[in-house]
């Protein structure tokens, strides 16, 4: 019997072809196992301060209706409905692991003052998450600068013009700035909380996320 | 070096714009050199004569497939970095319809058209001009699409997953189908040509 001759394409078909026998006893190529820690990396990350998310980046990200990004609220039930973050999503941190959060997402965790999203951002940075981001100064934050923006008695003109900006954003989410030394009086209450959000990923309707093609 | 280069950090937002740059150019200068700036060529396949469109694409897909996968096997790419885009099987059934019949009559998919404006031709700048209207029209109707763009979501799943399947087997059953698909497209061409011969 004669040998078909090998021309390159025929060359290319077979090696593929070996490939793809030999790729059958490869394994599964997504590494699903825990990772490794490398501590020293997420020191850097730490002192670098790069896993922040400051309140006014946030407000400015949820008025640009961006959606390339997660928002978990780690609080109880009763302090996620009386008030939360539009657009976030109430995870408590002992179901954040089972909760369906991509690897390949941004998250932005948020607590009440810090701590909380602090120990849950080690804990998904441990299972190999990488956009894992904390909303600095948690909710608190979010309440005095994007909510309740102040502006001291003898600010100076640039800081008024921020100022200007920020009562926009503080009026789109609700919240009433406050002028001069003044402080944040018991009447200026919290805004109502936003439509409610799914919070079972079984039910929630996936989000269009704008990346690939 | 681990890839995705973007998700570990080795460029930065501004950066990935230049690299996105870069390799559009890299994708429209091989689009060009497949001969895909001809609307003839193009729909060349949907009449049987000319598979090139076919048979570049699936050495594309199968090229990209075999690397991934060996990539990763090797520790190179973090898969689950990678984006896989979301699945919403009646709307993109429906979309792909559309885009299949765009591509029969107007001869270009999107890329392509692209490319054949760039070389000046001025079908595709019409083609692209009713791109471009099309979109306006759909951000325009998108409130009332809505519901039905977002129908049946089925999340951003794999074939291996989808299928409870080994990942090397669908990765063999792909190559198989390509090699197969190679093989019958030239059986094709040669058989469409002669025919044309004959008559």
């Amino acid at each position: 019997m004669k040998m078909p001759r090998l021309t390159p394409t025929r060359g290319a078909a077979l090696l593929l072809i070996i490939l793809g026998i030999v790729g059958l006893f490869a394994g599964d190529p997504y590494h699903r196992s825990t990772a490794t820690v490398d501590t020293r990396e997420l020191a850097a990350i730490v002192e670098r301060q790069v896993d922040h998310v400051t309140a006014a980046e946030l407000a400015d990200w949820i008025i640009q209706g961006r959606t390339d990004f997660r928002l978990i609220d780690l609080r109880t039930e009763e302090e996620y409905a009386s008030y939360h973050i539009p657009q976030a999503e109430r995870v408590p941190i002992t179901a954040l692991m089972d909760y369906g959060l991509q690897r390949n997402e941004k998250i932005v965790l948020y607590s009440e003052g810090g701590i909380h999203s602090a120990q849950a951002w080690m804990l998904l940075k441990a299972q190999g998450y990488r956009g894992v981001y904390m909303l600095l100064g948690g909710l608190d934050a979010w309440t005095d600068e994007v909510l309740f923006p102040g502006l001291p008695a003898d600010a100076s003109a640039q800081e008024r013009a921020a100022f200007e900006r920020a009562v926009q954003v503080s009026r789109f989410f609700g919240g009433t700035p406050r002028e001069g030394a003044q402080e944040r009086s018991v009447t200026s209450a919290m805004p109502p909380p936003p439509p409610p959000q799914a919070v079972t990923p079984s039910t929630a309707k996936p989000k269009k996320r704008k990346e690939g093609c | 070096m681990n890839a995705p280069f973007f998700k570990f950090g080795l460029f930065g937002d501004h950066l990935s714009l230049v690299v996105a740059f870069l390799i559009g150019i890299a994708f429209g200068f091989f689009l060009e050199r497949a001969g895909f700036g001809s609307a003839r060529k193009l729909a060349a396949q949907f009449y049987l004569t000319d598979l090139t469109v076919f048979k570049v694409m699936f050495t594309a897909i199968v090229t990209a497939m075999v690397g991934v996968f060996y990539l990763s096997w090797m520790g190179l790419v973090d898969l689950s970095l990678v984006y896989v885009s979301s699945t919403y099987l009646l709307p993109q059934i429906a979309g792909g319809l559309i885009l299949g019949i765009g591509f029969v009559v107007g001869g270009y998919c999107p890329g392509t058209s692209c490319v054949a404006g760039a070389t000046g031709r001025i079908d595709a700048f019409f083609f692209l001009g009713g791109m471009v209207g099309g979109i306006v029209i759909f951000g325009e109707l998108y409130p009332l699409l809505r519901e039905f763009y977002t129908a049946t979501p089925m999340g951003a799943v794999t074939i291996p997953d989808l299928l409870n399947l080994p990942y090397g087997f669908v990765v063999l059953a792909v190559i198989l189908m390509a090699v197969g698909g190679f093989a019958g497209a030239t059986w094709v061409e040669r058989t469409m040509a002669a025919r044309k011969g004959a008559a």
